[in-house]
């Protein structure tokens, strides 16, 4: 705890990088691995202490001791129940942070899940570009006044992702749950920034409405699809689902077509004979939802196809998603699906073996329709059987991928009712079309046996159920990138880059885009802002630029540093013009500069430095580009950069906390990366302004 | 390597020493309003003075973010071309919307909400948080005063009525309850981020060239010339350039472009360009338009460097043969640019050299051009200073980073006062010449002597607005 020359080990250190819904946080930097541990970001009130969180929704149930239920004041259990949402607190919203009691306490609560020794270790934080100097004000007195941290550094997101990616100078667009940042970075620092997002929520003129209108990010993706299947029942929960398919995705932008955006037409999906058919049939139809319980008796009313489908979608769409094998799985399964259809069985009946086949080979961009498959967690509360019942299928929650959430103590009742609830499946599609009958005879059955003996002690256990169903979807998987949104965001990269101060600047930070944060990862979607980008802001080559327009302007530039002055001793013209013919100079300065007539690509990231040293007029951008993702970090490769701004974190880590035998400006530079308890002393909590990697 | 801006490693990262208490500076301009904490090397906000107004629902809404088309939507300003507050009330919920919610001051936390007196909840915790949240609004719209805990250092144009300034303080302390407030008047302010107490200021900013005479840190009120020649005269010129060039170049702004096409030079553009089922209202459309004059201005104007006026004889054919540049428009049209764009900016030299412009406004007088307005301030004060002056010519303002514009500057002072040393300062990085009079306060808002100087609450209290006529001079 020696502070200033303290130096940490890798492994001591705990690293947190606080998102609107999940955090990612991991002791030790010395892998540099992917994050291993996600807290949601979320506290709840303390029932039984005013004031004070828990991690997770508390409630009071009473004691029960040998059947007779307690009713004194202390005959009560505190019951954490780890899936229930009631009242959660999100304590930040689109990056600001709007519960700040919560979020320390939440802070507290990550700390004390991960770290083990006592005194000595450090915390590398990410902050917001949100977060406000009172915020990390109050942060870092909470962090040095209630734990015993050594050593606090916050790091601006931005610049995390750019330590974790390493260009120099880059454009980082942070596409977040409910906003998106966009921030660019030029030698280490930040230079512009600008947010998408419904602003700051302490705005109190600002109606609640305004901010649900506001938010960009992955939430509003999951709103639109929601919005636009509002109609086929889906709920938040289905609508995320989807979103995070593979069947959902962003067309690439279409500049000609009315749309921007080529949408498959039901011609071009069926192309056999039969396409009118389809096409006829298919708006009628509306959504068909097959519903199937995992882990139920299978012999019971479910067919051969279903079964297939079971055991390889369900225990499978992870990895065949990370594969790559999706869309040959995707195939199988419309054939099948066709398959059963010729079979006879209700469903979409019309199409011939010829259009099925066609369509399976189709990519899902082509295709106006597909089957999603949606998986969701029925919680239900069982009466438990008489332990004297015997259990009749124990087999079945064995063999499915739950479970671990159905205790054996209650297979009495609960195959029974799941039995119960498959066996009624097959004729419950035809029949509804709503979201809700997921869970359609037990619900009817379960309630009504766990209210009816309140007296003779309540023994209800709660059980939770994968059930899948599989739901056609039409054309929204594709609508639900709406063009105003995209429109937003590509207008915000382009004002924020357009806006930095020094011109000279810009090219790099044009070439060095980068998308990170989850919502990143819906598919197309950064695809399509960089055609858009480029579609609409590119600067291209024109005919007269040749030689001379982006002439680096040499002559006579006005001075550069700060505190020179013009030393008024031009004589005569200017220095250039007699001796030398521009266009030559030209034609040899812009080789060495890359600028466009010719070697563009390669020069211009090379020697961005060269760059700098002249003054640059020229308009930009003339060359969008997205950055190079690094290949040596295997395992970042699979996880995908979208959480770089963790890998940047920990290399961040390392260079302020772990680094020994630096020289003495190495040194100095360093002691400004992080807050130590010893500044902390001798400068209070407003030390963390200049000891900090905030800018 | 003297030309070059200073490294990032080099820029200078925290030189104005700790501040005990978080002073804020607010700097409001024409354009631009930059609010940040004293001791900090940048504005930590720079909104824009412009605001929309939507008229269906009678709502204002500020900031870059709020600024995208939507039906009924005008665009406002605060301010007047003479850099001086006009609308107060608009002005009063830009400058909170800046402090409090961009910049984030903390509120002092209100009595029920300090943890202190809290209540026991009932056990719907469900209920629990919208109600907590509802209450919070209600809180923060009755809280009333949002900075009691920050002194606030203001900047004014020198030639700010007495009235303004007693507005101000006001509503620094009638509607924020700020602990203390000081008015600083902005070329002072530049002069001290420049490093002088003396100098001769040169502010040639958004709607208003000035230049004023700073002696020992005061302003020499009869030195204080100004004329609209600034950025926003520029692009009305720039505008008629567009207007006389064959053929006339037309300026359509970004966001109504979907999609361009590259063409040729000189070509009609080929664009696919957005519809709107709604009316884009002129202002609204006016200043994107400026946004992309202001892109013409950062990449193709330049100023005539000298020696000798662009209209002497031979310099214009000279300037023919320089390398010229292109410059592209949203929509993809683009064209070349020689000696047309130096002639764009020599009406702030040479009214003579200025394109004729329509309106009554953008007429310009030989006084009114920039040696013009300093030949006046210095012949407006004491021959003896001027060689003090003339030795501290410090240039800021945006419009300034025209790149020529500082050997321009030179030139035409040597050549007025060829017997006297002249010299220059102007920053070097872009920042530091756009925000000079908020660096300036700043500086002095971290300064631990400047702490007596404020004008505290009580003295507020006891004496009224008029004590800001008195003090701050």
């Amino acid at each position: 705890m020696s502070g200033s020359t303290g130096k940490w080990r890798e492994e001591q250190v705990l690293i947190i990088c606080p998102g609107s819904q999940t955090t990612l946080a991991q002791m030790g930097c010395n892998e540099l691995t992917p994050p291993q541990h996600r807290f949601p970001t979320r506290m709840f009130p303390d029932p039984g202490v005013e004031g004070q969180f828990r991690p997770f929704h508390t409630y009071k149930r009473p004691k029960t001791t040998a059947g007779v239920k307690g009713e004194g004041e202390d005959d009560f259990d505190w019951v954490e129940d780890v899936d229930s949402l009631e009242g959660a607190i999100y304590p930040i919203q689109a990056g600001h942070i709007v519960h700040m009691e919560a979020f320390l306490a939440f802070l507290e609560h990550v700390h004390q899940a991960l770290t083990t020794t006592y005194h000595n270790t450090p915390i590398m934080l990410m902050a917001s570009p949100q977060w406000t100097k009172a915020d990390c004000e109050v942060i870092s007195r909470y962090v040095f006044e209630k734990t015993k941290t050594p050593a606090l550094c916050l790091l601006h997101s931005g610049l995390a992702t750019q330590y974790g990616l390493k260009w120099p100078n880059m454009t980082v667009v942070d596409v977040g749950f409910e906003k998106v940042d966009v921030t660019c970075v030029y030698e280490g620092r930040v230079v512009g920034h600008n947010d998408v997002g419904p602003g700051n929520v302490r705005d109190s003129e600002k109606a609640d409405e305004e901010r649900k209108r506001g938010i960009s990010g992955g939430e509003f993706f999951t709103k639109r699809l929601m919005e636009l299947l509002k109609e086929q029942g889906f709920d938040h929960e289905m609508a995320e689902q989807l979103k995070k398919s593979p069947v959902c995705e962003v067309l690439p932008y279409a500049a000609e077509s009315k749309e921007l955006m080529e949408l498959p037409t039901e011609g071009g999906s069926a192309t056999g004979s039969n396409g009118t058919a389809t096409s006829s049939a298919a708006p009628t139809e509306g959504p068909k939802i097959v519903t199937t319980v995992v882990g139920a008796d299978d012999d019971l009313g479910i067919d051969g196809d279903e079964k297939v489908v079971n055991e390889e979608g369900v225990l499978d769409v992870a990895s065949l998603v990370v594969s790559g094998q999706t869309r040959e799985f995707l195939a199988k399964q419309e054939k099948l699906k066709a398959e059963k259809a010729k079979a006879g069985r209700k469903g979409k009946g019309q199409e011939t073996d010829a259009a099925a086949a066609a369509k399976a080979r189709l990519p899902n961009s082509k295709r106006t329709k597909t089957i999603f498959h949606y998986e969701e967690l029925v919680t239900e509360d069982v009466p438990i059987a008489p332990p004297a019942a015997p259990a009749p299928s124990a087999s079945a929650p064995a063999e499915n991928g739950v479970s671990k959430d159905v205790e054996m103590a209650d297979s009495g009742a609960a195959p029974a009712a799941s039995t119960d609830d498959a066996g009624t499946t097959p004729d419950e599609p035809a029949a509804k079309t709503g979201g809700e009958q997921a869970q359609p005879a037990a619900d009817t059955a379960a309630p009504p046996a766990a209210a009816q003996p309140p007296a003779a002690a309540p023994a209800t256990e709660r059980i939770s159920r994968r059930v899948r169903r599989d739901i056609e979807v039409g054309l929204e998987r594709f609508l639900f990138a709406d063009r105003k949104e995209i429109d937003r965001i590509v207008t915000t990269i382009y004002h924020t880059v357009q806006g930095i101060d020094e011109m000279y600047m810009r090219p790099s930070c044009w070439e060095n885009l980068v998308f990170v944060g989850n919502g990143a990862r819906i598919r197309g979607l950064k695809d399509n802002i960089m055609q858009t980008l480029q579609a609409r802001h590119l600067i291209s080559p024109s005919s007269a630029t040749m030689f001379t327009s982006e002439l680096p302007s040499n002559i006579g530039t006005p001075s550069g540093t700060g505190s020179q002055t013009p030393t008024g001793s031009f004589t005569g013209q200017l220095p250039t013009s007699s001796s030398v013919n521009p266009l030559l100079q030209a034609a040899t300065t812009a080789a060495s500069l890359g600028v466009p007539g010719g070697l563009q690509g390669q020069i211009v990231g090379a020697d961005g430095q060269l760059q700098t040293s002249h003054h640059f007029h020229s308009q930009t951008p003339t060359n969008i580009k997205l950055a190079t993702l690094p290949t040596y970090l295997a395992e970042w490769t699979k996880n995908g950069f979208e959480e770089a701004m963790f890998l940047g974190a920990q290399v961040a880590a390392r260079l302020a906390f772990c680094i020994h035998n630096l020289d003495p400006a190495g040194l100095e530079a360093q002691r400004s990366m992080s807050f130590s308890r010893v500044d902390y002393n001798e400068l209070g909590p407003k030390g963390i302004r200049s000891h900090s990697m905030l800018i | 390597m003297a030309q070059q801006p200073l490294p990032s490693s080099v820029q200078p990262t925290d030189v104005y020493g700790g501040d005990e208490v978080s002073a804020i500076v607010l700097d409001p301009g024409y354009i631009n309003t930059r609010a940040g904490f004293a001791g900090e090397e940048m504005p930590k906000q720079v909104l824009p003075s412009f605001y929309g107004h939507i008229t269906s629902s009678n709502r204002d809404v500020f900031g870059d973010q709020a600024m995208y088309p939507r039906a009924d939507f005008e665009i406002r300003n605060y301010m007047n071309r003479d850099s001086v507050v006009e609308d107060w009330d608009a002005a009063t919920k830009i400058w909170e919307h800046a402090l409090v919610n961009r910049l984030g001051i903390p509120r002092p936390t209100p009595p029920s909400k300090n943890g202190l007196n809290n209540k026991p909840k009932p056990a719907a915790e469900g209920e629990d948080v919208e109600m907590a949240d509802e209450a919070d609004l209600d809180e923060t719209e009755n809280y009333e005063k949002p900075m009691a805990e920050n002194p606030l250092l203001m900047t004014e144009a020198a030639w700010n009525s007495p009235k303004q300034r007693e507005k101000a303080i006001e509503i620094c302390m009638e509607n924020w309850a700020c602990p203390a407030f000081w008015l600083s008047k902005t070329p002072v302010l530049a002069a001290f981020a420049a490093g002088k107490a003396t100098a001769l200021v040169l502010d040639v900013g958004g709607s208003n060239t000035s230049v004023t005479a700073i002696f020992d840190g005061m302003v020499l009120k009869r030195s204080v010339q100004r004329s609209p020649v600034g950025g926003v005269w520029l692009s009305s010129q720039i505008r008629s350039l567009f207007e006389a060039s064959e053929p006339k170049v037309e300026v359509v702004p970004t966001f109504m472009v979907e999609n361009k096409k590259p063409v040729e030079a000189g070509q009609p553009a080929d664009a696919r360009l957005k519809t709107f089922d709604f009316q884009i209202s002129p202002s609204f459309r006016a200043y994107e338009e400026e946004r992309v004059l202001k892109e013409f201005k950062e990449s193709v104007v330049e100023v005539w460097r000298g020696p000798g006026r662009y209209l002497a004889p031979g310099n214009e054919d000279y300037a023919k043969n320089l390398p010229g540049r292109v410059f592209e428009m949203p929509d993809g049209s683009n064209q070349m640019w020689r000696e047309q764009r130096f002639k764009a900016a020599e009406g702030m030299w040479d009214d003579n050299a200025a394109f004729p412009s329509a309106t009554e406004e953008g007429k310009i007088t030989k006084a009114q051009t920039v040696p013009g307005l300093i030949k006046a301030a210095l012949d407006s004060i004491d021959v003896d200073v001027r060689p003090a002056l003339l030795a501290n010519v410090v240039v800021t303002g945006s419009t300034s980073l025209l790149p020529g514009f500082t050997d321009r500057l030179n030139h035409e002072l040597t050549a007025m006062f060829p017997s006297v040393k002249v010299k220059l300062h102007a920053a070097g990085l872009s920042s530091e010449r756009r925000f000079g009079a908020w660096i300036g306060g700043s500086i002095l808002g971290s300064l631990g002597t400047f702490h007596q100087m404020w004008i505290s609450r009580k003295e507020y209290e006891e004496n009224g607005p008029g004590i800001v006529e008195k003090r701050c001079k």
